[in-house]
């Protein structure tokens, strides 16, 4: 077993038996049964079952899985620093990038796995209400949290390697999730369209938070007219094309996960334990 | 040479904590880095971790702990000075993990517990052991992998008189194994018994490097008695003027205050007692690693 997997086996260990996770699986499964019990009351069960509890979930997912993991990953490296355990792990015969690497994996198999049983629970919760249709966008949407949260842990590991205390680095973390995902949609995109309401501009703006990536992502699987994203709809539609917007905006998820990371392991590296 | 360290520095900001500091250790040897707090022995053993990044060059085994050090890093077994564990893992998972970090089998792990005297607690979280019980762990975690360079740092600090034994009869069994041992002390009452070398280190900078018997020579590891006799007893004040071991033979009040090397205090009071004179009480100070540096600077400026 090399250190990544030590590592990441220990860390996966230590987040399965914290309560943040289950905590997380109990309120998806919590609000899906809220949801799929509303839809029920209102005699809306038969036709788009999971498709609607999907849509439903989507703004309660963009909220939770960028909280949780920018949180678990602001706390991985400045959390060990603070008990004193930094100094510890590395004198062991492992590289600091390999420490920082394993972290990651274990907290993401980890948010992944809180992922899957929170949606997994509240999937089963809904088929009690609703016919099993629309399960393909149900589970893109797994799929969409779990990329979401995969670039969100990245950017909490590069907060937590830049802050010198856990106390700072979760209130940077608290602070990047309150811009990410609360002011984004009225600050940035306001901006942008304030400048220039061009397509390519809300686009650009887009592709730089993956928040806002994967919200289009999740509207772009659900809806087929993307008129509901207003300029920026018709520009994905008309301009870009739905194919290669895709690709564009799961590029740029992919950047948000690799590039904080690479950079985090970069610093790491030669930060003194 | 297992460990070789040549003209290391390392600065926090403008401040220099580490000026050329040079090491050299052989299987089965010990050295001794003695400084008081703030001297740098902390950041030299960091460095010849690689914990830190400084300038200079550091070897362990001839691998270059800067440029390779994860595998300098497999043939050394640390305790820094204050262990730190996950509080929330139990002693026998603890022991595991850092087994499966050094790729020692995990039979090793289990070994581990047992050496260290840990077996009843080994479902225990490490948070809930004393700081003995878990400085006896950092010290098999260390020792797990079969490094052949042991580095303490600290060591002594904290320990009752037994503990403080066991440490060195620890030294003495794994410099007879034949590791090449580096400690950092300011206890300068164990250096004698545990240490072939000794780097003496001020602000930075080496004021002493070379044998640890050669510290002795200078008085630096001095011992301070504090005799009551029986009465003012000329006789015993003749005797202790008149003993090669014992010297600035002082009275003040009812104390006698004789100072001697410390490993000599043992035979300075057996020889009062074998002369007749009875000790009444008696209490030891060990001289302060700060005034014995001082000591060390002034012999050294009265030498150039």
């Amino acid at each position: 077993m090399n250190g990544v997997t030590t590592i990441a086996t220990k860390e996966l260990r230590d987040a399965l038996r914290s309560r943040w996770l289950f905590a997380f699986a109990v309120t998806f499964a919590a609000v899906a049964l809220l949801l799929s019990r509303v839809q029920a009351d209102a005699g809306d069960v038969s036709a788009q079952g999971f498709n609607r509890t999907t849509a439903g979930l989507i703004n309660l997912c963009l909220l939770l899985v960028p909280m949780l993991s920018l949180i678990l990953g602001a706390s991985a490296i400045a959390g060990e620093r603070e008990r004193g355990t930094m100094a510890t792990l590395l004198a062991q015969p492992i590289s600091p990038a390999e420490l920082l690497v394993g972290k990651y994996v274990g907290l993401t198999v980890a948010v992944w796995g809180a992922i899957a049983m929170g949606f997994g629970s509240a999937g089963l919760l809904v088929a009690l209400f609703a016919p099993l249709t629309d399960v393909e966008h149900y589970l893109l949407f797994v799929v969409l949290s779990a990329a979401l949260a995969s670039a969100t842990l990245s950017i909490g590991m590069l907060v937590s390697v830049l802050a010198d205390s856990r106390v700072k680095a979760l209130g940077g973390a608290m602070l990047l999730w309150f811009v990410l995902v609360l002011l984004y949609d009225l600050g940035a995109i306001g901006l942008a369209l304030a400048l220039s309401s061009s397509g390519r501009t809300l686009l650009a703006v887009s592709l730089a938070n993956p928040v806002e990536s994967v919200r289009l992502l999740a509207v772009m699987s659900l809806e087929r007219d993307l008129d509901v994203l207003g300029p920026l709809g018709a520009y994905l539609t008309e301009r870009v094309g739905t194919g290669t917007s895709t690709l564009l905006l799961v590029g740029g998820v992919v950047i948000w996960t690799v590039a904080p990371l690479a950079v985090a392991v970069r610093r790491f590296g030669r930060q003194d334990a | 040479m297992l460990v070789h360290a040549q003209d290391v520095r390392k600065r926090y900001g403008k401040v220099t904590v580490l000026d050329g500091a040079n090491l050299a250790i052989e299987a089965g040897r010990v050295t001794a880095v003695i400084g008081a707090n703030g001297a740098g022995k902390s950041t030299l053993i960091k460095c010849v971790v690689g914990l830190v990044a400084f300038d200079g060059k550091v070897t362990i085994d001839g691998v270059n702990v800067a440029r390779r050090g994860k595998e300098a890093r497999r043939r050394i077994g640390y305790v820094p000075q204050t262990p730190a564990f996950h509080g929330d893992l139990s002693v026998r998972e603890t022991a595991l993990f850092y087994a499966r970090l050094k790729q020692a089998p995990r039979a090793a792990a289990t070994a581990l517990v047992e050496a260290a005297g840990l077996e009843e607690h080994a479902a225990k979280p490490v948070g809930a052991l004393s700081g003995g019980m878990r400085q006896r762990l950092a010290l098999g975690v260390a020792l797990l992998g079969e490094p052949s360079v042991l580095i303490l740092d600290e060591p002594a600090a904290g320990l009752d008189t037994h503990a403080r034994l066991e440490l060195r009869r620890l030294v003495a069994a794994q410099r007879e194994a034949g590791l090449a041992i580096l400690l950092s002390t300011h206890c300068l009452e164990d250096v004698p018994y545990v240490a072939d070398d000794a780097l003496v280190l001020d602000q930075g900078k080496t004021v002493y490097a070379g044998p640890a018997a050669g510290l002795a020579s200078t008085g630096l590891d001095g011992s301070r008695l504090f005799l009551r006799l029986n009465g003012h007893s000329p006789e015993a004040l003749d005797l202790l003027r008149g003993n090669p071991l014992a010297h600035d033979v002082q009275h003040s009040g009812e104390w006698v205050v004789v100072n001697c090397a410390a490993r000599n205090k043992a035979q300075v009071v057996e020889a009062l007692v074998a002369a007749g004179v009875s000790i009444l009480d008696f209490r030891v100070e060990e001289a302060p690693v700060d005034a014995a540096v001082e000591r060390l600077q002034s012999l050294q400026r009265g030498l150039s």
